[in-house]
């Protein structure tokens, strides 16, 4: 089977020998008089190249689009509800009583400290031990949500910590209860505070989902993978891939530089 | 409630996986530490002529999932000519990722020198080479082992990804353990407490490191505070 | 030879005398910050033994002025000289280029700097930090580099604490070990660019004390300085500026008792009532 690689050095070696000639050393060659075998071949194997992939992704513009779009669904539920969840376990991290800051430590250690896949799998094959039977999208979006609720819930405990505890106590002086102060005076603060780390990790998040594949999500890795046992072109598949990935994470990072800019507003001590 | 019983019939399986990701990740790593230096050399030598392709390369490894380069290894390498082993593909995987991620590291602690001390060096008339070698390398070393025992701890988590190209490591011989024994408490949480273990040993290995790093060049020691280990295990 | 050729000629003769002794020398000094014009006009000339103390509000220029004239920033106009040698920049056919390193490490050698944060190493003991030079750029041996690094503390007053590392000193005595360091590279002239700025107020003392005797031993200073006590008592002249320029420069005494433009004037009464209020 041809791949643009292979014919790009057949081209060379069959031209080079037979039709031309032996190779001139390069600098014999006057700018512009470009040896045609080279020019010719490098032509018609990079365009291969490159239309082998552009193939690609015009050929099954639907099932990456839809893989894409799973990827994105999962990525964005697990982010924000892990978010909440991280919220409060940054709250329980920094609580005054001792069991509650002991749980959460411990939920952290465990989340943060064993590999996704693990915890996927865990979870996958877990719970329909105790009867809990879910379906692959829900168990995916569950795992991924209570691992980057682990990561995010030292993210945010670092912000509550930065925010001056002077603002806490005048709270408290006007009369403001536990709750009120959380969700008014710490929280926004919070979150201009740490947007920066945030950003990271929602990348990372965005990364960890093409995990999913192995308990048989159909997001984008698994639909490369499909695509690439149909079309036996693995590479150029994966590279298409890769470079959707990329692409949805230079988009994120741009996104999180310009909201970092609008947020800039009002902040203790910076 | 727990068969431990079952744990025993497995040692095989287990010590099999442990083995593989042990020395997987091992070399994976130290290529990455190894690389990613490289990288942040030639950055810092000839920042016109390295500088961008440095920064590119980083960004690839930020931007792209473990698994995409790892099936790019594994499965498009044959259509390049390159045939690696599972094992292999997974080492030089991990190797690259992690390198892009060092280098930053490695770049990020070579500007948190406070300039001011190298000014005063220029103005003791010590060399620039000098100045690298005696002022600056000195007080890199203690600087970077915080967040590179961070990232090998996340390459480690990462390296669980080889069960997915078929690699014999902890979390495939996990999955082959629930297949065999219909069991599924004991395999996994016996591997999720093996990476655990492993983790922890880096983590403490780096909790020493610095410690005794500080001790010979004396920068102030870092307390057990701010070095929680549980601060290594961030993304 | 009439008296007004005669007096003319024995002032330009005094005035080469002058230059040929004189240390640093600064001709039309200028510095831009983008459209900002940071220094301007600078004319400056420092004899042996003389102590120059360069006063004025935030932001006049006066730590850009002592860095340009160590070359620590290039500076834009002018030409600075150290024993008449043009420092930063040489004459390559008419053109002015920037010098190398080397050429600028060796023209600025008779300088030792002394910074506002100190800036020691702080993975060395105040002796290493002290050696570290004599070692590297003398090439002395450890036992020779300590000898005289240990001498350079006792003027300091610190050869009790050769051992410590910075963490584990106080503001001014960081600062002193910084004065040890430059001195033991046996400087003609020490630039202190605002010593004492950062320290605590009952920490100033020390610093100014090991400063005052230096003066009195002959050394040659520029320092920049919000320390007016210090500029009346220990300076041979004080240089006021304000944003990028020389406004007055002249004695002591006449300066702070009788300012000759109102922006000094302004600048050493609001010095005044912060200081007796």
């Amino acid at each position: 089977m041809a791949t643009p690689w292979s014919c790009q050095w057949n081209c060379l070696h069959q031209q080079a020998t037979s039709e031309i000639g032996p190779f001139r050393p390069i600098e014999r060659y006057k700018p512009g008089e470009h040896p045609r075998f080279i020019a010719r071949c490098s032509a018609s194997s990079a365009k291969h190249f490159g239309t082998l992939m552009l193939d690609i992704l015009i050929d099954n513009y639907s099932v990456l689009a839809r893989g894409l779009a799973f990827t994105l669904i999962v990525s964005l539920s697990a982010i924000l509800l892990g978010m909440l969840m991280g919220m409060l376990l940054a709250f329980g991290l920094t609580s005054r009583f001792t069991l509650v800051r002991r749980l959460a430590g411990i939920y952290r250690s465990f989340w943060r400290g064993t590999p996704i896949l693990l915890q996927l799998l865990l979870v996958y094959y877990l719970l329909p031990e105790f009867g809990l039977n879910i379906p692959p999208l829900p168990a995916a979006i569950l795992t991924l949500t209570l691992n980057t609720a682990a990561f995010q819930s030292e993210i945010f405990r670092s912000g509550i910590m930065h925010i001056p505890p002077g603002q806490v106590e005048a709270a408290r002086m006007v009369g403001m209860k536990t709750w009120d102060i959380r969700r008014r005076i710490v929280v926004p603060q919070v979150f201009r505070l740490t947007l920066p780390p945030l950003t990271n990790e929602v990348i990372t998040i965005l990364k960890n989902s093409s995990l999913i594949s192995v308990i048989s999500v159909t997001e984008l890795m698994r639909t490369s993978e499909q695509i690439a046992s149909r079309t036996f072109q693995p590479l150029d598949t994966y590279l298409v891939a890769a470079l959707l990935y990329l692409a949805v994470n230079l988009f994120l990072a741009r996104l999180s530089a310009h909201l970092e800019r609008h947020m800039k507003g009002g902040l203790a001590a910076e | 409630m727990f068969d431990f019983q079952l744990l025993i019939e497995m040692r095989g399986l287990i010590l099999q996986g442990l083995w593989n990701t042990v020395w997987i990740c091992f070399l994976g790593c130290l290529v990455a530490v190894t690389f990613g230096l490289v990288l942040a050399s030639l950055r810092l030598t000839s920042p016109r002529i390295f500088g961008p392709p440095v920064a590119v390369y980083i960004e690839l490894c930020r931007g792209v999932p473990l698994l995409v380069i790892l099936f790019l290894l594994y499965y498009g390498g044959p259509s390049i000519g390159l045939r690696l082993s599972a094992e292999i593909a997974g080492l030089v995987g991990i190797g690259l990722y992690g390198a892009g991620y060092f280098a930053e590291i490695y770049r990020a602690g070579f500007l948190s020198i406070p300039k001011g001390q190298l000014e005063a060096a220029r103005m003791l008339g010590i060399s620039r080479l000098n100045t690298l070698r005696r002022i600056q390398i000195p007080q890199m070393l203690q600087l970077i082992v915080p967040p590179g025992t961070n990232q090998l701890i996340i390459l480690v988590k990462e390296s669980a990804l080889l069960s997915v190209i078929s690699v014999d490591d902890l979390t495939k011989n996990a999955t082959a353990m629930v297949n065999q024994t219909f069991a599924v408490i004991e395999p996994y949480l016996t591997v999720a407490l093996l990476y655990w273990l492993i983790i922890e040993t880096i983590a403490r290995g780096g909790y020493t490191l610095e410690k005794r790093l500080a001790r010979r060049d004396s920068l102030p020691t870092p307390s057990p505070k701010d070095t929680s280990r549980d601060a290594h295990v961030t993304s | 030879m009439s008296h007004l050729e005669a007096t003319t000629e024995a002032a330009f003769s005094n005035a080469r005398r002058a230059q040929a002794e004189s240390l640093i020398t600064a001709h039309g000094l200028g510095k831009r910050f983008s459209d900002l014009q940071v220094l301007e006009d600078i004319d400056f000339d420092l004899s042996p033994s003389e102590v120059v103390c360069v006063i004025g509000p935030s932001g006049s220029g006066k730590s850009t002025l002592l860095r340009c004239l160590a070359f620590l920033e290039p500076y834009d106009d002018g030409s600075v000289y150290i024993h008449g040698k043009l420092l930063g920049y040489e004459q390559r056919g008419g053109m002015r280029v920037r010098a190398s390193e080397k050429t600028i490490d060796r023209v600025r050698s008779p300088i030792g700097m002394v910074f506002q944060h100190f800036h020691l190493w702080p993975h060395r003991t105040a002796l290493q930090n002290v050696t570290e030079a004599l070692r590297l750029v003398q090439g002395l041996s450890r036992k020779h580099a300590d000898q005289q690094g240990l001498a350079m503390l006792e003027r300091v007053g610190l050869s009790d604490r050769a051992h410590h590392y910075p963490e584990n000193l106080s503001g001014g005595q960081k600062q002193r070990v910084a004065i040890a360091r430059a001195l033991a590279m046996k400087p003609e002239v020490m630039l202190f660019d605002e010593p004492t700025s950062a320290l605590d107020p009952e920490l100033v003392g020390e610093v100014l004390e090991v400063m005052k005797q230096l003066a009195s031993d002959g050394m040659t200073m520029v320092i920049v300085t919000h320390e007016m006590g210090f500029a009346a008592h220990v300076a041979d002249r004080v240089i006021f500026m304000d944003q990028g320029r020389i406004v007055e420069s002249g004695k002591p005494g006449t300066l702070f008792r009788h300012p000759r433009s109102e922006r000094l004037a302004q600048f050493l009464n609001t010095w005044r009532e912060r200081t007796l209020t």
